[in-house]
């Protein structure tokens, strides 16, 4: 078999070289508890604030603003749970959120349901984009938080953040933003725009699994989830995992550096792969290309007739990994709620599949996968007349 | 592959005997939360059939046949009860699930062979029980379509089953080798069917409400809870009192009706079934086969008396207990499965009579 193709960085990411140098002396020499008030523990607790405020530059945030978890999905906890249970005293019970968020706000968001929350979700386009006015309509002055994701994670359509919050902001709530894809790919500036809570995450950019950040402007009270320590000004108590945080400061560095560059070289290796999907599959459908806006790194094509699960196995069969709809937890694929979302038919979402590049991607790589992918098309649907 | 011992220890005859092996784990319904460890069809058995493919250096993929599955046989399932019958949910799964969704995900990735961890052999072309007869499957397999037999490759089905432990043991499988077999209903972890039923149908569910017990002469003897609670042969749950131990003997939904009676009520000297698949051209009128209306019931000898389309009728030699509408038919000829079809009922000896419509 040829060399294997990952078309799965939407999911994870090797961790990067110099990500893995960084973090190696606090797994060795600097293994201190930030805690500690010896020598070992001023050397581990240096390096983490000085982590802090280097992944706080990336946002152009303070280093106070940063609170690190252990990924996206404690972040989006910590976010909404932390929020909405600091604010429910206030009588603000309306949490906003879209129908295409990652299951950790959909989740959450529930979870909060269940606390007397009252959710409200808003209508998208079939592009697969917020519909403004319908995530506006839902803001009131007892909205405690609104969430919208920066970049979709399974489409890739990025979301109007700046007219999400502004609408927010207006209406007394607060504004929370997953951007566990968007980081990395979108110029993210906290004093810009008028989020008070971001979710980022490491696996994504090059940093190990089981680390992650909320940035909490300001000013903007959480109730912890966890409880037992002073660690990180009491917002996540735990000693600090020093090591992934050292690695993810680095990486996140790394990917607001590399970002404008590494987008060109994505968005071109996408268009040349969508393109030449489109050559020789015409009917394929490209979810969210309408949008206008999509991050530069996910394709997610239906071919209609060719279920996404069959489809997969053959290109993982033929090295090539791919994702479709969400995994659950025994690892079969389930239909994906934001497709249906967005108003696509079962059938067509059942043949979804999600490809999405990044550091692993080479022109070369690109190349096979749109020979490959066309080829087995052609082949299932040959198979399917022949049934 | 269901993370059990069977499955697992075919995979791996088949990789030792140089086939491009891929393993697959049919995800069929939803695990609830409050599901109890089970040997097959919980999170766990899925994660171990990934570790044994892993071990043998296998690619593994969970298939999602949740709806078909939940329409092809547990909404089967439900309507036999509800219907008075009883039926084999496995079967449905063998021809419906297994040996036609999975064999169409097989085509998607060119899979020339289907190969599961059954007990039963394909001879040129043909069905036969598995060397081990105390733990036969093909009784569970005469739906599937012929065409498919070709394609089948049942590797532990030439072995005893202790033997397929010692294979375990021998290639390394610990994690599955020593493992229980089910003997539930994948979709009713704890026995209790009627659960499923009163979800899918409701609490009010006739087959779930009371009604009469009575004897075939029609004299009320009690009250039963729901007579999708009993099958033909059941002696549990019976009011007493009686010279004689009592068996159900007729289910009559229309009335709510459970019949019950002593055991030479129970005997049946023929029987008629419909929805009748071949794996071989048809037999017949006339043909002298063996045959078995439940899974591990000794076969018995009878004569094809009546083939009409799907529907046939046999005389049996000597009478057989508990023919049961819903079970399975399987006609033999020795070790050799020539097909079979679904129990309409019994019938007397020789004297056909015309099916009533299902």
């Amino acid at each position: 078999m040829p060399e294997p193709i990952y078309l799965d960085h939407a999911a994870t990411t090797p961790v990067r070289a110099e990500v893995l140098e960084a973090m190696l002396p606090f797994y060795g020499p600097k293994f201190g508890n930030p805690s500690s008030v010896h020598r070992w523990g001023r050397d581990a607790r240096t390096a983490l604030d000085e982590a802090r405020e280097r992944v706080a530059h990336c946002l152009r945030a303070t280093a106070d603003e940063i609170c690190f978890t252990s990924g996206g999905t404690e972040a989006d906890n910590i976010a909404i749970l932390g929020t909405w249970r600091a604010r429910r005293s206030e009588g603000r019970r309306g949490i906003v959120t879209t129908p295409v968020e990652h299951k950790a706000v959909l989740e959450t968001v529930h979870q909060a349901a269940h606390e007397g929350a009252d959710e409200r979700i808003c209508r998208m386009s079939r592009d697969g984009v917020v519909d403004v006015e319908s995530f506006s309509a839902l803001l009131g002055t007892d909205t405690s938080i609104a969430s919208a994701m920066w970049v979709n994670n399974e489409i890739g359509t990025i979301q109007p953040i700046p007219d999400l919050a502004s609408a927010a902001k207006a209406s007394g709530a607060l504004f929370h933003t997953d951007a566990v894809q968007a980081f990395g790919k979108i110029a993210i500036d906290s004093r810009a725009i008028p989020f008070d809570v971001l979710s980022i995450s490491g696996h994504k950019i090059g940093a190990p699994k089981g680390i992650g950040a909320v940035f909490i402007r300001r000013g903007t009270v959480i109730e912890p989830l966890f409880h037992g320590g002073a660690q990180d000004r009491g917002r996540r108590p735990g000693t600090e995992n020093v090591a992934a945080v050292i690695g993810f400061a680095r990486a996140a560095e790394l990917a607001v550096a590399e970002r404008e560059e590494e987008c060109s070289r994505l968005q071109a290796m996408r268009t040349k792969l969508e393109e030449a999907i489109l050559a020789r599959v015409p009917d394929a459908i490209i979810h969210g290309r309408g949008a206008g806006l999509r991050a530069p790194h996910i394709l997610n094509v239906s071919v209609p007739g060719v279920e996404s699960e069959s489809m997969l196995m053959a290109l993982d069969l033929r090295g090539i990994g791919c994702s479709a709809g969400s995994a659950c937890q025994s690892g079969s694929v389930s239909p994906s709620h934001v497709l249906h979302a967005i108003g696509v038919t079962p059938d067509v979402a059942g043949a979804a599949i999600r490809m999405s590049i990044g550091s692993l991607t080479t022109d070369a790589a690109i190349q096979r996968v749109s020979e490959v992918f066309p080829a087995l098309v052609e082949k299932a649907r040959g198979v399917a007349r022949v049934s | 592959m269901s993370g059990g011992v069977d499955s697992s220890v075919a995979a791996a005859m088949l990789v030792e005997q140089g086939y491009d092996v891929v393993g697959a784990t049919m995800k069929l319904f939803c695990h609830d939360d409050d599901l109890p460890d089970r040997p097959c069809c919980s999170l766990d058995s899925v994660n171990d059939a990934r570790r044994v493919c892993q071990s043998l250096g296998v690619p593994h993929y969970v298939l999602n046949l949740e709806s078909a599955f939940g329409r092809d046989v547990v909404e089967n399932f439900v309507n036999e009860y509800a219907s008075g019958r009883t039926p084999i949910p496995c079967v449905r799964c063998n021809t419906f699930t297994k040996f036609r969704d999975l064999v169409l995900k097989a085509d998607g990735i060119d899979a020339k062979w289907i190969a599961t961890g059954h007990y039963a052999r394909t001879i040129d072309g043909e069905l036969h029980r598995g060397v081990d007869h105390s733990k036969d499957q093909s009784y569970f397999l005469w739906g599937i379509d012929r065409s498919v037999l070709g394609r089948m490759l049942l590797p532990v089905g030439s072995q005893t089953k202790a033997e397929t432990r010692a294979t375990a043991h021998k290639l390394g499988l610990e994690v599955v080798a020593e493992k229980q077999e089910s003997q539930d209903i994948c979709f009713v972890p704890d026995g209790d069917h009627t659960k499923i039923i009163r979800q899918r149908l409701g609490a009010d569910a006739p087959a779930l409400a009371d009604g009469p017990f009575v004897l075939s002469n029609g004299s009320r003897v009690g009250t039963h809870g729901g007579f999708a609670r009993f099958t033909i042969g059941q002696r549990r749950g019976l009011p007493g009192g009686f010279r004689e131990p009592m068996f159900v003997v007729a289910i009559r939904p229309d009335d709510r009706a459970v019949v019950i009676g002593p055991r030479e009520e129970l005997l049946g000297r023929g029987v008629v079934a419909r929805s009748v698949n071949w794996l071989v051209d048809a037999p017949r009128v006339g043909d002298r086969v063996s045959l078995q209306v439940r899974h591990r019931a000794p076969a018995a000898a009878a004569e094809i008396i009546r083939l009409d389309g799907a529907e046939i009728e046999l005389a049996l030699d000597e009478p057989v207990a508990a023919i049961t509408p819903g079970q399975s038919l399987v006609i033999y000829d020795g070790e050799r499965v020539l097909g079979g079809g679904l129990i309409e009922r019994a019938a007397g000896r020789r004297t056909p009579l015309p099916v009533r419509a299902a």
